[in-house]
C-alpha cells in the first residue's frame, strides 16, 4: 500500500517532527509513504475567513498535486476536514474533489479504519497524557474515539479534563482578528488543564495557539502533535 | 433597537479587560445551562426529535403565507385583533393608539427579544406610561438601564454582588442581603404593578395557526399574571413563529424546554385562544401583532432562511465558547451569541453586522446544540464570503490574504517564504499581525527545518 | 396597500420556486407504564407535591392546608363538598388557592388549568392546591391533546412551584406565582 503524505503547512513550518513521526509509523506498518512536493497549503485559512478567491486556486492545486495518490494522510483534522468536508464546498460539481476527499483521511483514522491498527506498542506505558480534542477532527470529521484508542492502548493514561472538547480559541485568522477574546479561550482550556506530561492533539494551529499561551503564562508543560506520540508509542 | 455589532471586537476587547467578573458570571451560568441541555437531550430519542422539528419548520416556512392567512382568521374567529406591522413604527402606532383609547398608565411586559427589536419600552416610556419588566432577569437590567445579555437569562452577566449593591442603592436592602430576601423585594413591587397594570405586553414562543393559539413559556408565572390580569394584552408575534397544528406543540414544548434549560416542560405554559368569555377573570381585549422586521428579506435568501427555523431557546449561546467569554453585550444587538452571528446581519445588514459573522471559530458546538438543526457553521461562512464580495474587509485582510495565496500557489515562493521565517526579520505589513500573535503567546518558533528540507534524508532512511 | 398585504406578498414572492417540505406526523409512542405512579414522581421531581387520595382524604389535606389561614379562595370548578367549613377570600387576599384541573400529564408532571376555573386563583395565592380526577392523567402531552375536545379563551400548564435562578444564579421560588404547589390526584 502506498499513500501520500500531505504534510501542512503549519506541521511543514512548526511541527516538522510530527510529519517525520508519521512517515517513519507507517512505514513501520508495511505502508510506503511519498510525498509530492509541489504541495503547499490547503487554503483553509483563506475559505474560513470568507476570501474564497484566494482559496479556490489553492484548492485546484492540491487536487493535482494528489491527483496519483491512492490514499492522502494528513497529520491534521482541520486541514483533513477542509478536504473532505469544504472543497465540495468551494468547488461545486468537481468531480475530483469530490474524488480527493474519499481518498483523505486524518492519521488516527487512516490507521484505526484503513490500516485495521488499533495497538501500536507499549511506548507511553504511564504517561499522563492530556488530550486536546480539535474541533474540526471531532465535530466536522467525527475523529473522536480513534486517537484515544490508539493512546490508551500504547499504555497512556488519559487524564480526564473538564474542558477537553471546548475550542482553544485558535480559529486560524480568529486568532489574530479577535485576539483578546482568542486568548480568553485559550486561558480556560489552561485553567482546567489536568496535571499532565504532555498535551497532544491532531492540530498543529491548537497546538501553536496552546502552547504559545501556556509558555507566555509560565505553565511548563511539552506540547507535542499526535503524530509524535503515536509514534513514540510504537518506537517506544 | 439600534444595533452597534461593528463595534464587537472593540467591546468585547474591552470587557474582558475592565470587566473580568462577567467572563466569570457567564461562563458559570452557560455551562450549567449546557449541561442540562446535555442530560435532558439523552433521556429522549433526540435526533429523531430534533430532525421532526427540523420537518415541521421547514413545512410551515415554506408555506408561511399559506399559515398566516389560516392564523388570521382562526384568530379573528376567536376575538382576537390581528394587525401586522413592517417596522417599528407601525407597532408604535398600535401602542399609542391603545394607551390612549383605554387611558393605560401602567404596563406590565413579559420578556421579549422581539419587543426590544421594536424599541416599545422607549416608546411606552414617552407616552408617559410606566412600564414594568416582569422578568425578574429583565427587571434587573431594566433597574440598571441595560440591553439583556442572553435570550433566556437576560442577566446571566451580573453577579451577586452586583445585584445586592443595585437593591442596596434602589430599595435600602442589606449589602449581604439573601437571593431569597432581594427576590421577595421584587416580587412586592411587581405584584402592585400586576394588579393594577391596564396593558399587558408579550411575545410569543409559538402561535399555532390551526387553533390560533398562541403559546407562551416561562418558569416564574410572571408571563401567566402579565396575559391574565390586565384588561388588554398586546403579544407581538414574530411571522416565523408559526406551527401548524396544536398537537405540534406537543413536541416544540418540551423540545424547547429541554433545550433551553434542561427542563421536561417548563414550569408554565399559557396556551392563549382569545379574549376572557363573559364573567371569566382575563383580558377583554387580546391584540396580535404579526411583525415583519427584516424576516421577509431572510425568508428570500436562499441560504439564510434557515436561520428563521430558530426557536429562541438560547442553547447555542450556552454552548459557544465565544459567547461564553463576554455574554451578549459587546454583540449590540438583540441576538447574540451564534444565532445572533447568522440573524443579525439578515435583520439588519450585512454592513452593521460586519464583524459578527467572525466572531467564531467555526467549532461546530452550536449546531450540535441546536434543537432545530441550524447549520450555524455553514450560514457564518457564506455570510464571511458575502461579506468579502461586498468589499467589507479591512484593508490589511485583504493585503494579508491577497499574499498568503500568491506564496501558497507557488512551491517556489513558498520553499523561499519557508527560508525567510528563520532568517529574515519580518515585512513590515505583516508586524500588526505578527504583533496580535505574539503579544499573548510569545514569540512564533519554527521548527529549525520544515518536513519538506527533511524529507530528503528521510526518503534515504528508507533505503531507496 | 396597507402592511399586512405588503408582508404577504412578500412572503409570498420569497417563496416562488423554494421545494415545498412535507409536514410530518407524530407518533404515538407505546406508553408501557401507569401514569399515576409516573405522574407522582415527576411532580416530586420538578418540586412539587403529589398525592393519590381518595376525595375524602383531598378535602382532609385541603383542611389542614387551610388550618390558621384566614381563607381560601376557589376554583368555581371546585366540588361545593370540599368549599364545607372553610371561609372564601379573594385570590388577592388569600394565602391559598384551590383549583380543579381540566387534566394531567405523567412524563412531564403538568396539571392542565383552564381560565373557565379563574386565573387569579391559580396565580396569585403563595400555595395552590391543585385536584385533578385520575382518569384524566394522562401518559403524554400528545395523549392529552389528542382527547382535547375544546379550547378555553386560556389554557395554563403548571408543572411546578414558581423559581428563578435570575439573582446571581442561585435558586428562589414564588416569584411571582405560587412557591408552593400541591397536587391531589382523586380516585
Amino acid at each position: 500500500m502506498r499513500v501520500a503524505l500531505f504534510i501542512t503547512c503549519l506541521a511543514d513550518q512548526f511541527f516538522a517532527e510530527a510529519g517525520v513521526a508519521a512517515v517513519r509509523l507507517l512505514r513501520a506498518l508495511g505502508v510506503e509513504v511519498d510525498f509530492p512536493e509541489g504541495q503547499t497549503c490547503c487554503g483553509q485559512p483563506a475559505f474560513n475567513a470568507g476570501h474564497w478567491e484566494e482559496a479556490r486556486p489553492l484548492a485546484l492545486r492540491t487536487l493535482k498535486v494528489f491527483q496519483e495518490a491512492e490514499y492522502v494522510v494528513l497529520p491534521s483534522g482541520s486541514c483533513a476536514s477542509m478536504v473532505k468536508n469544504h472543497y465540495p464546498e468551494l468547488l461545486p460539481g468537481n468531480k475530483e474533489a469530490l474524488d480527493l476527499a474519499e481518498r483523505t483521511y486524518e492519521l488516527s483514522a487512516f490507521l484505526v479504519h484503513v490500516l485495521g491498527v488499533e495497538r501500536l506498542g507499549e511506548g507511553l506505558r504511564g504517561r499522563k497524557v492530556a488530550y486536546h480534542h480539535g474541533c474540526h477532527a471531532l465535530r466536522e470529521l467525527g475523529v473522536r474515539e480513534e486517537p484515544l484508542l490508539l493512546l490508551r492502548n500504547a499504555g497512556a493514561e488519559l487524564l480526564p479534563w473538564e474542558a477537553a472538547e471546548e475550542c482553544c480559541g485558535f480559529g486560524g485568522l480568529f486568532s489574530v482578528k479577535l485576539p483578546e477574546v482568542s486568548l480568553a479561550m485559550a486561558d480556560r482550556k489552561a485553567a482546567t488543564l489536568p496535571q499532565a506530561e504532555v498535551l497532544t492533539s491532531t492540530d498543529a494551529g491548537c497546538l501553536l495557539h496552546l502552547a504559545g499561551r501556556l509558555q507566555k503564562k509560565g505553565i511548563n508543560l511539552r506540547v507535542a502533535p499526535l503524530a509524535t506520540l503515536l509514534w513514540e508509542a510504537y518506537a517506544g | 433597537m439600534r444595533a452597534k455589532a461593528r463595534l464587537y471586537p472593540q467591546e468585547a476587547a474591552r470587557l474582558l479587560r475592565e470587566k473580568p467578573g462577567v467572563r466569570q458570571a457567564v461562563t458559570g451560568a452557560t455551562l450549567h445551562f449546557d449541561r442540562n441541555r446535555l442530560k435532558a437531550y439523552a433521556e429522549v430519542p433526540i435526533e429523531e426529535w430534533r430532525n421532526r422539528a427540523k420537518a415541521v419548520k421547514e413545512h410551515v416556512l415554506s408555506h408561511l403565507d399559506q399559515y398566516l392567512e389560516l392564523a388570521e382568521k382562526r384568530l379573528r374567529e376567536n376575538g382576537v385583533q390581528v394587525h401586522y406591522a413592517e417596522e417599528p413604527e407601525d407597532a408604535h402606532r398600535l401602542l399609542r393608539e391603545i394607551v390612549r383609547r383605554h387611558g393605560v398608565k401602567r404596563a406590565v411586559k413579559a420578556k421579549s427579544m422581539l419587543t426590544e427589536e421594536l424599541g416599545v419600552n422607549p416608546l411606552l416610556a414617552s407616552l408617559g406610561v410606566e412600564v414594568y419588566e416582569t422578568d425578574l432577569g429583565e427587571y434587573l437590567i431594566q433597574l440598571l438601564g441595560e440591553p439583556p445579555s442572553h435570550i433566556v437569562g437576560p442577566a446571566i452577566h451580573l453577579s451577586l454582588e452586583g445585584i445586592q449593591k443595585l437593591f442596596h442603592e434602589r430599595f435600602g436592602t442589606p449589602l449581604d442581603a439573601a437571593p431569597e430576601a432581594l427576590a421577595q423585594v421584587a416580587r412586592k413591587v411587581l405584584r402592585e404593578a400586576f394588579l393594577t397594570a391596564e396593558l399587558g405586553i408579550s411575545g410569543a414562543n409559538f402561535l399555532v395557526a390551526e387553533t390560533g393559539t398562541l403559546a407562551l413559556m416561562e418558569n416564574e408565572g410572571n408571563i401567566r399574571l402579565s396575559t391574565s390580569l390586565p384588561k388588554v394584552h398586546v403579544a407581538f408575534v414574530g411571522i416565523e413563529k408559526l406551527l401548524p397544528r396544536f398537537q405540534d406543540l406537543a413536541l416544540f414544548l418540551p423540545l424547547t424546554a429541554r433545550a433551553a434549560t434542561g427542563q421536561r416542560l417548563s414550569t408554565f405554559v399559557s396556551l392563549i385562544q382569545g379574549p376572557a368569555q363573559a364573567g371569566e377573570e382575563g383580558p377583554k381585549e387580546v391584540h396580535v401583532v404579526f411583525v415583519d422586521h427584516g424576516r421577509t428579506a431572510l425568508l428570500a435568501d436562499p441560504e439564510a432562511w434557515e436561520t428563521l427555523r430558530c426557536l429562541r431557546c438560547g442553547a447555542c449561546l450556552n454552548a459557544c465558547p465565544v459567547y461564553r467569554q463576554t455574554g451578549g453585550h459587546p454583540y449590540g444587538y438583540v441576538y447574540s451569541g451564534p444565532i445572533g452571528a447568522v440573524l443579525d446581519p439578515g435583520l439588519l445588514s450585512l454592513e452593521e453586522a460586519y464583524p459578527l459573522p467572525y466572531a467564531s471559530t467555526l467549532c461546530g458546538a452550536c449546531l450540535e446544540a441546536c434543537p432545530v438543526k441550524i447549520p450555524i457553521p455553514k450560514l457564518l461562512l457564506t455570510w464571511r464570503h458575502r461579506a468579502v464580495a461586498e468589499g467589507l474587509s479591512p484593508a490589511w485582510e485583504k493585503a494579508a490574504l491577497a499574499a498568503f495565496r500568491k506564496v501558497m500557489e507557488s512551491p517556489a515562493l513558498y520553499r523561499l517564504f519557508s527560508k525567510a521565517l528563520r532568517g529574515l526579520p519580518p515585512p513590515q505589513d505583516l508586524l500588526p499581525l505578527l504583533r496580535a500573535w505574539t503579544e499573548g503567546r510569545g514569540p512564533l518558533k519554527p521548527s529549525p527545518k520544515p518536513f519538506h528540507a527533511l524529507w530528503k534524508e528521510l526518503k534515504e532512511e528508507d533505503g531507496r | 396597500m396597507d402592511a399586512r398585504t405588503r408582508i404577504l406578498n412578500r412572503v409570498h414572492r420569497a417563496l416562488e420556486g423554494r421545494p415545498k417540505a412535507l409536514l410530518p406526523e407524530h407518533p404515538h409512542l407505546p406508553f408501557p407504564e401507569d401514569p399515576i405512579p409516573l405522574f407522582l414522581r415527576r411532580l416530586a421531581e420538578n418540586g412539587a407535591e403529589g398525592h393519590l387520595l381518595s376525595p375524602k382524604e383531598a378535602k382532609a389535606l385541603l383542611d389542614e392546608l387551610a388550618q390558621g389561614l384566614p381563607g381560601v379562595a376557589f376554583g368555581r370548578g371546585v366540588p361545593p363538598s370540599f368549599r364545607e367549613g372553610l371561609s372564601e377570600l379573594p385570590p388577592e387576599e388569600a394565602p391559598l388557592g384551590v383549583s380543579q384541573a381540566l387534566f394531567a400529564v405523567a412524563e412531564t408532571g403538568t396539571v392542565a388549568l383552564t381560565s373557565a376555573d379563574g386565573r387569579k386563583a391559580q396565580l396569585l395565592p403563595p400555595t395552590h392546591l391543585v385536584l385533578v380526577e385520575a382518569e384524566k392523567v394522562y401518559p403524554t402531552l400528545l395523549a392529552a391533546f389528542q382527547e382535547l375536545k375544546a379550547l378555553p379563551p386560556a389554557l395554563g400548564l403548571h408543572s411546578g412551584p414558581s423559581k428563578s435562578a435570575d439573582i446571581g444564579q442561585v435558586m428562589v421560588k414564588g416569584v411571582h406565582g405560587p412557591g408552593r404547589l400541591i397536587v391531589a390526584v382523586l380516585t
